[in-house]
């Protein structure tokens, strides 16, 4: 049985159509990401699975049964943790962890045993009697993820849970979340990390309420078809306005490092010099890079605005 | 079931956490029973006064002095004219102008009706209408004594009427405010506290994104709602203890009737007012949001109890709407038993209409109060 089955998922606010149909499944031990900036609708999909809110069109089935109806079914065996820090910051670190133990109805003992564990990998038992408010932000985030594991879900659902987080918790939280998908839990997870993406099993990446592109990411970056150049130079702005009017240049991208040129035409190191040198562009060096994510969604957000652009005209 | 116990097991824990609420409940009810039990004062007292003297005579001075050395009144001296003592008024020196006529004397002894005219600033109505009480009092037991020099008999004496007969207040016999104001605040301070509290602690849930988290849990609204309201009612009712107790440590005014009758009608109360509180969390996103929908219901609940004007005041439409005021029954409730010692059998009527409003209001807000986020 497939824990998530999402079918055709529709939701709309008002005017605004937050997911615009998107379909995907969730297997047994897998992490699913949904990969995406603000507003591309990956919370609605969650609260929707959650059963937090009503989908306007679509199907989805959690752990076999449909969600509209077996409302308390999805809550009682589903773990979720929301976007934003939710425990209670005034009690403990163990009696967050014994709270939610108890709304589940998980016996003294049970909670004991897996207390034990969950202090084991969140290296939270120094702390336990520490009030919530008082931990780092990556300690909060684990004791929300061992708060939600109280009850042992099989299915695990986070909305962007490293928001803010500094990189080495964020690495040891995903060490968490993979390890758990190791031992057969489903982990479906939002991010706007695109480094994040790259440890899924299977991403969806989300704009605008669609998925541009759904698969594993290796084979999302086996994807880009043409070579990509780093452009290093002192003036990145001058040289973008200069570049991406230029036809053959048109998917270049700003990054930290410099300009990401995507060389369609094929003109290779040395051409791509000569075209900067004609247009007078500074830089400091150009070399061949490889392709990561964030190169991949922004050039399927290009290529679907022009696509939707011709539709349009 | 046990789920509900967890619940206030873990409001308990944040409630005696944070110190503003343990502030709250020792030290705002003792606080508003001394500052407001003397501040609001219906009392009054040296209103400042002037008279015009035209008769000149023994008796018109006799007046004079009467007005003069009461604590009721501020004596400002004579005026010299009619029109004097009205620029007194004007410039807001005086509130109260007290007219002898000529012939005064001549009159009273010849058994015509002399008229006396009091002229009140009515900026203040309240003050206004009680000072003009004063001075019927102080005349007519001027006229008695005067009566009674000529001698009168006393039977012609109870005909003197110059005006009204003076009122006897019963149970609140010097008329002193602070006797009604303090169970008043009682009953203001529990309004207060549950619709507040309650709507405020719901939202703040909201806003820290764990009210998210609870809904995704096998609990159940009415598990939820119990277990937020339960704590409250507990805080509730600790304050109004505490309140108790600083009325009669500070004013003597020790509860005549019987606790737990109170008790008793205090829940029917707060079934309302906890349901309004959960009312305004159904609106609200933002605590700020929660006090203010909760402040603007309150502010009509307690001008419309009786609390400071009397509902018999009121013009009749607006009486008619106090009847759909719940607080006006507990003030009621509140008084007769905290003054007079009324039994609860007495009060039934009012106790049963707060029950009926309350689990209104109660059942209505938790059924708004949703485990979805839509």
């Amino acid at each position: 049985m497939i824990p998530i089955v999402i079918n055709n998922l529709k939701k709309s606010y008002g005017a605004v159509q937050a997911v615009k149909g998107v379909s995907f499944e969730v297997e047994v031990g897998e992490v699913f990401g949904l990969i995406g900036p603000d507003g591309a609708g990956k919370t609605t999909i969650i609260r929707t699975l959650v059963s937090l809110l009503d989908p306007d069109e679509g199907e989805i089935i959690f752990m076999g049964k449909n969600v509209i109806g077996n409302t308390k079914f999805v809550r009682s065996n589903i773990g979720y943790m929301p976007q934003r820090f939710s425990l209670y910051r005034d009690l403990t670190v163990e009696e967050n962890l014994r709270f939610f133990g108890d709304l589940f109805k998980v016996s003294t003992d049970v909670q004991d045993k897996l207390m034990k564990k969950l202090y084991a990998f969140s290296k939270l038992a120094p702390f336990k009697n520490r009030r919530a408010e008082a931990l780092s932000g990556g300690m909060k985030q684990k004791l929300a993820l061992s708060c939600m594991l109280m009850h042992q879900p099989k299915v695990i659902v986070l909305d962007e849970p490293t928001f803010g987080v500094d990189p080495v918790s964020r690495s040891e939280f995903w060490d968490i979340l993979k390890s758990l998908a190791h031992e057969g839990t489903s982990v479906l997870v939002s991010t706007a990390y695109m480094d994040e993406a790259e440890l899924c099993d299977k991403i969806a990446l989300m704009f605008q309420g669609n998925f541009l592109a759904l698969d594993k990411p290796d084979k999302l970056l086996q994807s880009y078809e043409f070579p990509l150049y780093l452009i290093e130079t002192d003036q990145v702005h001058t040289a973008y306005n200069k570049l991406y009017k230029l036809e053959e240049f048109s998917d270049c991208n700003l990054f930290g490092n410099g300009l990401h040129v995507s060389d369609k035409n094929n003109y290779g190191e040395a051409g791509i010099k000569g075209i900067l040198d004609k247009k007078q562009v500074e830089y400091k060096s150009v070399h061949r890079i490889e392709a990561d994510l964030e190169d991949i969604f922004l050039k399927l957000i290009k290529d679907g605005s022009e696509t939707s652009g011709r539709e349009q005209r | 079931m046990h789920r509900i116990l967890y619940l206030i097991q873990k409001e308990f824990r944040q409630i005696l956490r944070q110190r503003a609420y343990l502030g709250l409940i020792f030290i705002m009810p003792f606080l508003q029973i001394v500052v407001l039990g003397f501040a609001i004062t219906t009392d009054v007292k040296n209103v400042p006064i002037t008279i015009v003297d035209e008769d000149h005579s023994a008796m018109s001075r006799r007046l004079v002095d009467a007005f003069s050395v009461t604590q009721s009144f501020d004596f400002q001296g004579l005026s010299q004219s009619s029109n004097q003592a009205k620029e007194v008024m004007k410039r807001g020196l005086v509130k109260l102008i007290l007219h002898i006529p000529p012939d005064f004397e001549k009159d009273l002894k010849n058994n015509v009706h002399p008229k006396v005219q009091a002229i009140v600033d009515g900026v203040d109505g309240n003050t206004a209408g009680i000072a003009l009480a004063y001075v019927n009092q102080i005349a007519v037991k001027l006229q008695q004594e005067w009566y009674s020099e000529m001698g009168l008999h006393p039977e012609e004496l109870l005909e003197v009427h110059l005006t009204e007969v003076e009122t006897r207040m019963a149970y609140n016999a010097a008329l002193e405010s602070v006797n009604n104001i303090v169970p008043g605040i009682l009953a203001v301070l529990l309004m207060a506290v549950t619709a507040f509290l309650t709507g405020m602690s719901i939202v703040r849930e909201k806003e820290i994104g764990t009210l998210e988290q609870l809904m995704v849990t096998p609990i159940q609204n009415i598990e939820l709602v119990l277990g937020k309201v339960v704590p409250m009612l507990v805080v509730a009712f600790l304050l109004f203890n505490v309140g108790m107790l600083g009325a009669g440590l500070i004013f003597g005014l020790w509860m005549k009737g019987n606790l737990f009758s109170l008790y008793l009608m205090l829940v029917f109360f707060c079934l309302s007012t906890l349901g309004l509180g959960i009312f305004a969390s159904t609106i609200a996103k933002t605590q700020q949001q929660a006090m203010f929908i909760a402040w603007f219901f309150m502010v009509f609940a307690i001008l419309l109890s009786g609390f400071f004007v009397p509902i018999e005041n009121m013009p009749d439409f607006i009486q008619m709407i106090t009847y759909l005021n719940p607080v006006r029954y507990f003030m009621v409730v509140i008084r007769e038993i905290y003054l007079k010692g009324t039994e609860i059998q007495f009060l039934w009527k009012e106790g049963l209409a707060m029950l009926v409003f309350g689990l209104v209001t109660f059942i209505s807000a938790s059924l708004r109060f949703h485990k979805r986020l839509n």
